[in-house]
């Protein structure tokens, strides 16, 4: 149906001509638990510091990563950096979310991307996925999770903050 | 293509010249599998990739498209794959141009429909899902208010499916008080079904409708959706009989409270011939193509490779495969209770502890089932054979800066015969202890042993996981199960090592091992795979 040799060369006219990267979070909806749909664009406020973290109710490693972010909170509002937690929870366990955040006490943002409109936005293949933005701007990305991660990711942030503030 | 080419190019030039910002972004994935040893023989010998390009490209603030190229490339798609995806093509095309309320989109959609019960298009790479709508779509959005029109064409491998679907969606958020949180949203969509080129003795066109109302307040919600889907013929072994036609219809209710520290969430559901395809005979197919509604099983996701033997998969179907095997759908219920023990109170400790509780039960739906007339009739809060019934409980608890770990017990009841059509009934105790470690300098061990109690079916299993962490950027894995209850010769057992790498957003990894075969769920979908022996790999980036 397609010619492969001009899909190539397509692709690399695209990559040579192109500015080549995604810089910053593209304006797409999402939903909190009230309200069905607010953009991306009001809730990234310019100049403040966000860790965006993709998860979901039943990815252990990203229960894990928002477990540990969630046990030493204090030390990332104190450094001015926002958690907002993406859940990616489909219609099977995005019911599930409410209530887990509660018990977990988690105190940070949780956003509802129902239908991966952000994830796909974004590029996201697997979670756990954590992007870095000041405002809208991205500064990093993270795939995966281990042990210890966590204190990386703050520690990685109040460098990249004082070397540009 | 060409003219795709040619499109892309008028593109690139105008967006060269205009002042407005340009940006051009995407990702790469690629997951291949070497198989040495396959269930089915196609595969031995056969080195396979399935390889995804997505590019979107940004026009200043109103202007977007994406573009997704998939090749199955040396010897083709993976095992679970459809064999409709083949070779080199553009799966996916969007045009999407965005101007106050509106927004407009040409090409490749996906959307959701209140829960999906009636219309869901998604992607999911893992199980090979994606099924688009190739057409056009209207949104006009406002804080209250959303009213989506859409109509095409499904996606089917590197074709579109010959029935057409058309769709509406409006919600409204009918009350909002910021005070206390509480708000009031009503929902009515509609999906419409049609195979223009065939001609049946009933009415082709099928129509779905889904009204939903949603109940939010700080601490407490409540919400409940309704589906009627008009009379359509029953697929029964790949072809409709026109002499079986049924209408299909669903509720789902949920309600959960919650406060801090606390959570419950209870779901009922009943559903009754709500399968749903944009081409009617591709019902009961392999590689769930050209599916336009979602509809999960609503039961616990289990991420442990013990726990995940005998899962349940939701049975919205008609299905009469003897006189003492006819079902109609399924009704049910779970419930999840999320607690957290504080820190300093005699279960909490030092640290605190967290506790999540889950139960699931599923029946089919009762009534007065024909063999011979191939005829039913069920009422609305009848219950018959049971399908499936689980309770699980997972405590987490951390007892210093070092050492975490989780204890999970899982209950479980499984009618082989009623969900998968096959022979027996599986009662399973499951017990997974899952322990990290962390080593300091950036070390950090994970290693869980799971142990599953069954008398019947392949019997007893054992297996064990093992994760080493060199930093955060490499880990090690072994993991390896073995059914050392099963009375056949040579107790099966399947085992996987492998090694990751990932660094900012690009993430590498390889494996070698010999896989089970059988249900792979994702998302509460899933697929049959063969048993396997070889050598997996994958690469995802973005850019």
């Amino acid at each position: 149906m397609f010619n492969t040799k001009a899909v190539i060369s397509f692709l690399f006219l695209l990559v040579l001509n192109f500015n080549f990267s995604q810089e910053s979070v593209p304006n797409t909806t999402i939903a909190d638990f009230n309200k069905k749909s607010i953009s991306t664009d009001l809730v990234l406020k310019d100049g403040k510091y966000y860790v965006l973290s993709f998860w979901a109710t039943w990815c252990i490693p990203c229960i894990n990563e928002l477990d540990a972010i969630a046990d030493n909170y204090k030390e990332w509002t104190d450094n001015g950096i926002e958690i907002i937690a993406i859940s990616t929870d489909d219609s099977r366990t995005k019911k599930r979310v409410r209530p887990m955040v509660n018990g977990k006490n988690w105190n940070f943002k949780i956003l509802l991307d129902e239908n991966h409109d952000f994830k796909r936005a974004l590029n996201i293949d697997g979670i756990p996925h954590t992007v870095v933005t000041k405002g809208k701007q991205i500064i990093s990305r993270r795939v995966g999770y281990s042990p210890g991660g966590e204190v990386d990711l703050l520690d990685s942030i109040i460098e990249y903050k004082s070397n540009n503030e | 293509m060409n003219r795709l080419i040619l499109f892309f190019l008028i593109l690139y030039c105008w967006g060269s010249k205009s002042q407005q910002k340009n940006n051009l972004y995407g990702s790469f994935f690629s997951n291949g599998v070497y198989y040495g040893e396959s269930e089915d023989n196609d595969f031995n010998e056969d080195l396979r990739t399935n390889n995804y390009l997505k590019l979107d490209y940004l026009v200043g603030e109103k202007w977007n498209f994406d573009l997704q190229i998939e090749s199955y490339a040396i010897d083709g798609r993976l095992q679970n794959f459809s064999e409709n995806l083949n070779g080199t093509f553009i799966s996916t095309f969007s045009a999407n141009y965005k101007i106050n309320n509106l927004k407009f989109s040409v090409g490749s959609i996906y959307d959701q429909f209140g829960s999906g019960l009636i219309f869901r298009t998604w992607e999911d790479r893992q199980l090979g899902i994606n099924n688009s709508i190739w057409g056009v779509r209207t949104t006009y959005s406002t804080e209250k208010f959303n009213l989506t029109g859409l109509a095409g064409k499904q996606k089917k491998g590197k074709t579109n499916s010959d029935g057409v679907v058309y769709g509406f969606d409006a919600e409204l958020m009918l009350f909002e008080n910021f005070d206390n949180y509480k708000n009031l949203n009503l929902g009515l969509s509609y999906v419409g079904r049609s195979e223009p080129e065939i001609e049946y003795s009933f009415n082709n066109l099928t129509s779905a409708i889904s009204a939903r109302v949603d109940y939010n307040s700080e601490s407490f919600y409540i919400n409940y959706e309704h589906v009627t889907k008009s009379k359509d013929g029953i697929v029964q072994f790949g072809s409709v009989n026109e002499n079986f036609i049924k209408n299909g219809k669903a509720d789902l209710m949920n309600f959960g409270l919650f406060k801090s520290g606390f959570g419950l969430d209870i779901n009922l559901r009943r559903m009754e011939n709500m399968s749903f395809f944009s081409d009617r005979n591709e019902f009961g197919g392999d590689y769930l193509e050209a599916t336009l509604n979602y509809l999960p099983a609503l039961t616990k996701q289990h991420d442990y490779l013990l726990t995940n033997i005998n899962v349940y998969v939701a049975q919205p179907n008609v299905s009469f495969q003897d006189p003492e095997l006819m079902k109609s759908g399924e009704i049910g219920y779970q419930v999840d209770l999320f607690y957290n023990f504080k820190k300093g109170s005699p279960l909490g400790g030092k640290y605190g502890t967290k506790l999540s509780f889950n139960s699931a039960l599923w029946y089919n739906l009762g009534g007065n089932y024909n063999y011979n007339n191939q005829n039913y009739n069920t009422s609305f809060l009848d219950f018959d054979e049971k399908y499936f019934s689980e309770q699980s409980i997972e405590l987490t608890k951390k007892f210093n800066n070092k050492y975490n770990a989780t204890l999970l017990y899982v209950n479980r009841y499984y009618n082989k015969r009623f969900v998968e059509e096959k022979s027996g009934e599986v009662n399973s105790q499951i017990i997974v202890l899952d322990n990290t470690l962390k080593l300091g300098n950036k070390k950090s061990l994970k290693f869980d042993i799971q142990h599953l109690s069954n008398d019947d079916d392949q019997k007893n299993w054992f297996g064990y996981g093992i994760e080493y962490n060199l930093n955060y950027n490499i880990s090690v894995y072994h993991s390896n199960i073995v059914n050392y209850g099963n009375e056949v010769e040579g107790k099966p057992s399947y085992y996987s090592t492998g090694i990751s790498y990932s660094k900012n957003s690009t993430r590498l990894s390889t494996s070698f091992g010999k896989e089970r075969g059988g249900y792979n769920c994702y998302g509460g979908i899933c697929k049959y795979i063969p048993e396997f022996k070889g050598i997996s790999f994958s690469i995802s980036t973005t850019f």
